[in-house]
């Protein structure tokens, strides 16, 4: 059984390895707004400016396909390998491992900075706003993100009474399994929701001088990112529920291992739905984007980590990738920054002193039949 | 209305908001009665704070631009006082242009000719 194992951190790393190159390392990138988190420039395309730009994206996207390539075919590998406490460790360092495509995209981020410099290009653009949307464009409608988290806190309860023999019924998993099980999904289910909503009130973007193409935009992507979190929460609710009528008639490890495969497996394709929905979106408004929006690439460090200190927003739209990030200057932003650094580092040391002091090896999982 | 803050510009940025607002009115882009965002919106869509948008909007309540109240926000004033005079801070604005025009070597028709598709 413990193929499914190495199914699910296939399911895991390979669709994320794959969506972060192709995010990251655009194959025509110099039809795009951003390249590597800097600002296109027309300098970039003439003169001494182009041969440059071109190698600089040519040596990034050559680091980018590489290390993506390893990491495919390592996985590939590991796939025909037993599961010990070592290959385990693999596979999770695997995951680890997933941060090492930033590091030419942070390369070529730094490099067409320094272009920038020696092409003279200097801060320029100005910040829009639109009066007619600040704060009235939204897509989330509240209570279809509320019902299937609701649904997950009732299939918690319910495990929690169970647990406690409030219903005089036994299940068939040891005691309080169902509740840890639960409350790990229902944790999943208390950060979308204010995920959700944060997304939902982000800065609307200006495009236009039109303020209906604005609209229209910003409710499209908001849109995008709603259907993403009720289609994340329902997979959630439905899973935590399976889950728990499964090990509630069933002690197989084996058959909730295959449900955590197929768990991962929808959520991967929820999220890749997510992604191409988002690039439909902003290759619907490429053609009506005519505002020149303002050069802020100083304040994204690697082109990845936004540090603002004159910005007061905690979120902002990200620039490898979709989605958001936090203004690393703001207070909150300062607190989430230091624990996201804190838990990899953290799990991180764990994992590998669990595999030193042999207690992956002897772990319920490897030990499968 | 778009608005366009320029944070590498001399101006203020509420000043920059104010005078982006009173264009805009005068331009007929903001319709009189037409709701202006809250301050708290305002801010966050621009991303800074909402202390300077606040000192923004009560600039404009001053100059008699919007108007103001708890319940409904800010509106532009359906009818704004017409004083029908150019208040000296905007004369000497207006002086500043005309002779850097006319060291730049721009006639006074051309100068004209813009107020014409300014006003």
């Amino acid at each position: 059984m413990t193929w499914v194992i190495k199914l699910i951190m296939f399911v895991c790393i390979v669709p994320s390895v794959t969506l972060m190159y192709m995010l990251g390392f655009s194959k025509n990138p110099g039809k795009k707004k951003m390249i590597f988190g800097v600002r296109d420039n027309p300098k970039f395309h003439k003169g001494k400016g182009l041969e440059k730009f071109e190698a600089i994206v040519a040596s990034a996207r050559k680091g980018g396909l590489i290390i993506t390539a390893i990491v495919v075919i390592l996985s590939v590998i590991m796939l025909f390998l037993p599961v010990t406490g070592g290959t385990l460790l693999a596979w999770i360092l695997l995951v680890f491992a997933l941060f090492l495509v930033a590091v030419p995209y942070g390369k070529g981020n730094t490099e067409l900075k320094d272009l920038k410099k020696e092409l003279g290009i200097t801060k320029s653009g100005v910040t829009y706003t639109d009066l007619s949307n600040a704060s009235v464009v939204h897509a989330l409608k509240l209570p279809w993100i509320i019902l299937p988290n609701a649904l997950a806190v009732l299939g918690t309860a319910a495990a929690v009474l169970i647990d406690l023999g409030v219903f005089g019924i036994t299940p068939a998993v040891e005691k309080y399994a169902l509740t840890v099980m639960s409350l790990s999904f229902l944790f999943i289910a208390a950060i979308i929701i204010p995920i959700a909503v944060m997304m939902d009130n982000s800065r609307n973007m200006v495009i236009s001088r039109d303020s209906n193409i604005n609209a229209n935009y910003s409710r499209a992507k908001k849109k995008t990112w709603a259907d993403l979190f009720i289609s994340f929460s329902w997979v959630n609710a439905l899973y935590l529920i399976a889950n728990n009528v499964l090990m509630f008639f069933t002690d197989s490890e084996a058959a909730v291992l295959i449900s955590t495969l197929g768990y991962t497996a929808v959520i991967m394709v929820v999220v890749v739905i997510g992604v191409i929905n988002q690039r439909q979106v902003e290759g619907r408004y490429e053609r009506d984007t005519e505002l020149e929006l303002q050069d802020d690439d100083d304040n994204w460090i690697l082109g990845m980590f936004y540090y603002n200190p004159n910005d007061t927003r905690l979120n902002v739209e990200k620039r490898l990738g979709y989605g958001a990030t936090v203004n690393i200057a703001h207070p909150a932003g300062k607190v989430i920054a230091v624990l996201t650094a804190v838990i990899l580092i953290v799990s991180l040391i764990l994992i590998v002193y669990l595999n030193a002091t042999g207690q992956m090896e002897a772990s319920d999982m490897i030990n499968l039949p | 209305m778009i608005i366009g803050i320029d944070e590498y510009s001399d101006v203020p940025i509420y000043m920059q908001i104010r005078n982006q607002i009173v264009m805009g009115i005068s331009s007929g882009e903001l319709k009189p009665g037409e709701q202006l965002p809250t301050v708290r919106a305002l801010a966050l869509e621009i991303g800074i704070n909402t202390m300077t948008v606040s000192k923004t909007y009560q600039l404009l309540k001053q100059e008699g631009y919007i108007m103001t109240d708890r319940k409904n926000g800010a509106r532009v004033r359906e009818n704004i006082t017409q004083s029908g005079v150019i208040s000296e801070e905007n004369k000497l604005q207006l002086r500043r242009i005309v002779s850097e025009a006319r060291l730049s070597g721009v006639g006074k028709d051309a100068l004209k000719k813009l107020i014409d598709e300014f006003y």
